[in-house]
């Protein structure tokens, strides 16, 4: 009961209606208490001065009235009016004091009153210095001394009773209690009503101050309470009415847009709140929230799948199962910069080593203080394998790029190589930014029919043959191009691929020629056949008939064919052959000697004129003698049979040979009837023959292929009627002859 | 009577041996080395067939043949083409085709050499009898 008391008065006194009040209440009490103690203090003041007044007044009177007695010196009189003026109610006490101090006369004392003394405490000796009458309020406050001094006269010092010293001032004084009576009795009650008044009012004023307030504004501040109570958890009451049309009233409604405000803003971030809070949880990293102790305090939901339940752990033993600190900790370099960090760790996940990005980041509260860090990590394993995968494709296209046994170039729009693999550096040098058309071809400007430009147009594949020119060789090209394209599908470069494809085309040409010379042969073989079958024929038949003349052709006809085998067979041989040519120490003045002494018989036979135009004896020289042996017999066999189509003039083969410059030139000239210009391109590629039954068509074949083993040239000059000659020069440095290497052909 | 042909080609030893085998059986032969000289001696004794190489010096085979068939006095006699050169050989020069495209009666045999001397008697034969 007691203590349910205590909790009222308690809630009491803390409540606004009560502290208002009371400290109005008191405000009013002091003032009323401070106005009341100076109207007392002023009445008493005013009342002490007027009993003062009176007493001196009486102060005068009676000294004037003692005058006469003291001149006199008639001291009974004296005595007299002092008991007659102490009888007056107001008096208390007279007494008449001498220049000592010391009480000569006194009225009787009045009853309840104390015995007064004999003496005084006041000394005369003041009054010297300043002769006004001196009072002061008794100890008890019932009563007021006056000592009204007595000063040394004129008549005095001059009266002839006793008469004083001129040098003495005082020479006594007349001192008075008087009552203050009744004045003093109403002032204290006075005084009394008006604190009763004031503690009155102030519990009348703190009543109705407390009354207003609890009628007036505590209904509206239990509202705004509410409201408030109601704005703590989010909701929003919207005010239908209005009651009061004061501050409250105004406070009143400024709350209510504040709280629909924050109700409104309480729903957007609750909504942020529900967003950010599923963005944690669903994203698909590992998401922790660590504090400054490295205790993991928050973990979403792909963590927690990952690594189990790990709030509240060390972050070191939730993520990697360490017992220490890491050494590189980004969150505690966070904590420590404010800044985001990032780096990329291995952790293990599944049991499996995996790549981690990890990045933190600082989480801070309203004071902008660093409580906890946010840790991200992005499990990149599939991405730093699929790099690594890419990395090594890369090498590999890369050594696939080198390595390509044709040259590979990266060409851009402007026809510059940005790209080059090694065969290409290799044989151009590490020339970037070149043309490529300077580079390959040594031209000013692009090619015309460029596949590159092609490729550029249209995006596709492009392939052109070309002919380059590299070291003074002709060199058969391939180019392919392809589009390289950028990662929005435009054609940013294109990819030249150059193969060189001389020997393929060597190969090419040696391949129809292989075909041309079955061909050919087929039908040089086909011809012998034919003369052997009709030879044949003769033989038996002019046998059978006894035919002389049959017997006699047709044996002739099967003997020559039977040496056109045995040519072509040899031909055959020597150009199917793989044979390495033996390069010896020769003379070829020796040489074209000894191939002239064996056509000699050859030419005289068709009544031609074999003119040697050399000198026996030349510089020695490292030739395959039995290569040029028989490239210079085809070229005057065929020489000897040119010139026995013709009748109409003197057959005649000139050999010419010379040395010069390091290189043996030698020309055979005939002046039959000359190569028509069709045949003339043909004459080293095919197996062709002029000569009908009479040739093999292998000749000129063996000598090209004899002149090119000696890295020479060979060369036909011919006029329709008038002639023919080839032209052979080949290389050959002269050399020391030394006998014992020679060779005979 | 004996019937005659004209045995046209530049190799000696062939114009020998196709004349001993038609002389064996039975015809009686002339021979040419080039294709003017076989002119000639078609409109001189106008024989009753012409055996006729294709590669011949002066004046082709080929020639030879078109002028035969062009003029009216030698368009009905018979020719019997004896080449070593198959179409396959050299197909620019693809003689059938080419005699054909000219609108040009073609000639009555082909008999490649190495000349297989019954299928030339049989063709000859035909060639002549049909005449």
């Amino acid at each position: 009961m007691g203590r349910i008391l205590f909790r009222a008065l308690r809630k009491f006194s803390r409540s606004l209606s009560f502290k208002l009040s009371f400290f109005a209440g008191l405000v009013v009490f002091l003032v009323l208490m401070i106005f009341t103690f100076h109207a007392v203090k002023s009445q008493e003041q005013n009342l002490t001065d007027k009993v003062v007044q009176g007493a001196i007044k009486d102060s005068r009177i009676v000294k004037a009235a003692i005058w006469n007695g003291m001149m006199n010196n008639q001291r009974e009189v004296i005595r007299e009016i002092i008991l007659a003026v102490g009888q007056l109610d107001r008096f208390l006490e007279i007494r008449l004091l001498d220049d000592e101090g010391v009480v000569q006369y006194a009225s009787s004392p009045k009853p309840g009153t104390q015995t007064s003394k004999k003496r005084i405490d006041l000394s005369l000796k003041e009054f010297e210095k300043d002769p006004k009458e001196r009072h002061w309020v008794s100890s008890s406050g019932d009563s007021l001394h006056l000592v009204d001094p007595i000063m040394n006269s004129r008549n005095c010092s001059t009266a002839a009773c006793h008469a004083h010293p001129e040098e003495k001032k005082v020479l006594g004084a007349l001192a008075m209690t008087v009552s203050f009576g009744s004045a003093r009795e109403d002032f204290r009650n006075y005084a009394n009503k008006t604190r009763i008044f004031a503690v009155v009012l102030f519990v009348v004023v703190s009543s109705a101050i407390g009354l207003a307030i609890v009628f007036l504004v505590n209904p509206g501040l239990k509202k705004l309470q509410e409201s408030a109570a109601l704005m703590a958890v989010g909701g929003y009451l919207p005010r239908s009415e209005t009651y009061l049309f004061d501050e409250i009233e105004e406070v009143g409604r400024v709350f209510d847009d504040a709280s629909r405000r924050i109700s409104e803003r309480t729903t957007r971030l609750s909504e942020s709140r529900k967003l950010y809070r599923s963005l944690f949880e669903l994203v698909p990293c590992y998401l922790t929230v660590v504090d400054r102790d490295y205790k993991i305090v928050r973990a979403n939901r792909a963590f927690e799948v990952q690594f189990g339940n790990v709030v509240g752990m060390d972050c070191f033993a939730g993520y990697k199962g360490r017992r220490s600190r890491c050494p590189e900790c980004l969150v505690e370099r966070t904590f420590a910069d404010g800044q985001p960090h990032e780096s990329e760790e291995i952790w293990k996940v599944d049991g499996e080593t995996a790549h981690v990005i990890v990045k933190t980041a600082p989480m801070v509260n309203d004071k902008g203080d660093i409580t906890q860090v946010l840790e991200m990590g992005l499990n990149v394993t599939e991405l730093v394998r699929l790099q690594k995968e890419v990395e090594k494709k890369q090498k590999e296209y890369k050594e696939l790029f080198d390595r390509v046994p044709c040259y590979l170039t990266v060409v851009s729009k402007d026809f510059r190589v940005i790209q080059s693999n090694s065969l290409f550096k290799k044989d151009f040098g590490s020339v970037t930014d070149d043309h490529c058309f300077k580079i390959y071809k040594g031209l000013d400007e692009k090619c015309s029919n460029c596949p590159v430009e092609q490729t550029f147009q249209d995006g596709k594949s492009h392939t052109s043959e070309e002919v380059w020119l590299r070291e003074g060789e002709e060199t058969n090209i391939v180019v392919h191009t392809a589009a390289l394209k950028d990662d929005r599908g435009r054609i940013a470069s294109v990819l030249e691929m150059s193969t060189n494809i001389t020997e393929v085309k060597r190969l090419e040409s040696e391949l129809a020629l292989l075909g041309e010379t079955i061909a050919g042969m087929s039908h040089t073989i086909k011809n012998i056949l034919g003369g052997l079958q009709g030879g044949v024929y003769l033989l038996d038949s002019g046998l059978e008939r006894g035919r002389e003349d049959r017997i006699g052709h047709g044996w002739m006809m099967v003997k020559k064919n039977v040496e056109l085998i045995s040519d072509l067979v040899k031909g055959i041989l020597f150009a199917a052959k793989r044979r390495e040519p033996e390069f010896t120490v020769q003379d070829p003045g020796q040489l074209l000697k000894d191939v002239c002494d064996l056509f000699e018989s050859k030419a005289a036979g068709g009544n031609v004129q074999l003119v040697r135009d050399f000198e026996e004896h030349m510089d020695p020289g490292l030739i395959d003698g039995a290569g040029i042996h028989s490239a210079l017999s085809n070229l005057i066999s065929n020489a000897i049979d040119a010139c026995r189509e013709v009748e109409e003039r003197p057959r005649v083969v000139t050999v010419s040979g010379r040395r010069h410059d390091g290189r043996l030139w030698v020309e055979v000239s005939d002046n039959g009837p000359g190569i028509p210009h069709e045949v003339r391109d043909r004459l080293f590629n095919k197996f062709f023959s002029t000569k009908g039954h009479k040739g093999t068509g292998l000749g000129l074949l063996l000598t090209r292929k004899v002149i090119k083993e000696h890295r020479g040239s060979i060369r036909v000059e011919s006029a329709l009627g008038r002639g023919t000659a080839f032209v052979i020069e080949i290389p050959c440095e002269r050399v020391q002859d030394d006998r014992s290497d020679r060779q005979a052909v | 009577m004996a019937k005659k042909i004209l045995v046209v080609d530049d190799e000696p030893d062939m114009q020998a041996f196709l004349a001993a085998v038609l002389e064996d059986n039975g015809y009686e032969t002339m021979t040419a080395s080039d294709g003017d000289e076989a002119l000639e001696k078609i409109k001189n004794c106008r024989p009753d067939l012409v055996s006729l190489d294709l590669l011949m010096p002066n004046k082709t085979g080929i020639k030879l043949f078109r002028e035969l068939r062009k003029d009216p006095v030698t368009a009905d006699i018979p020719v019997v083409m004896v080449t070593g050169l198959t179409a396959e050989d050299i197909p620019q020069m693809d003689f059938k085709k080419f005699i054909q495209e000219r609108s040009l009666r073609p000639p009555e045999a082909y008999i490649e050499k190495p000349v297989d001397t019954k299928l030339l008697l049989d063709a000859m034969k035909e060639a002549i009898g049909g005449d």
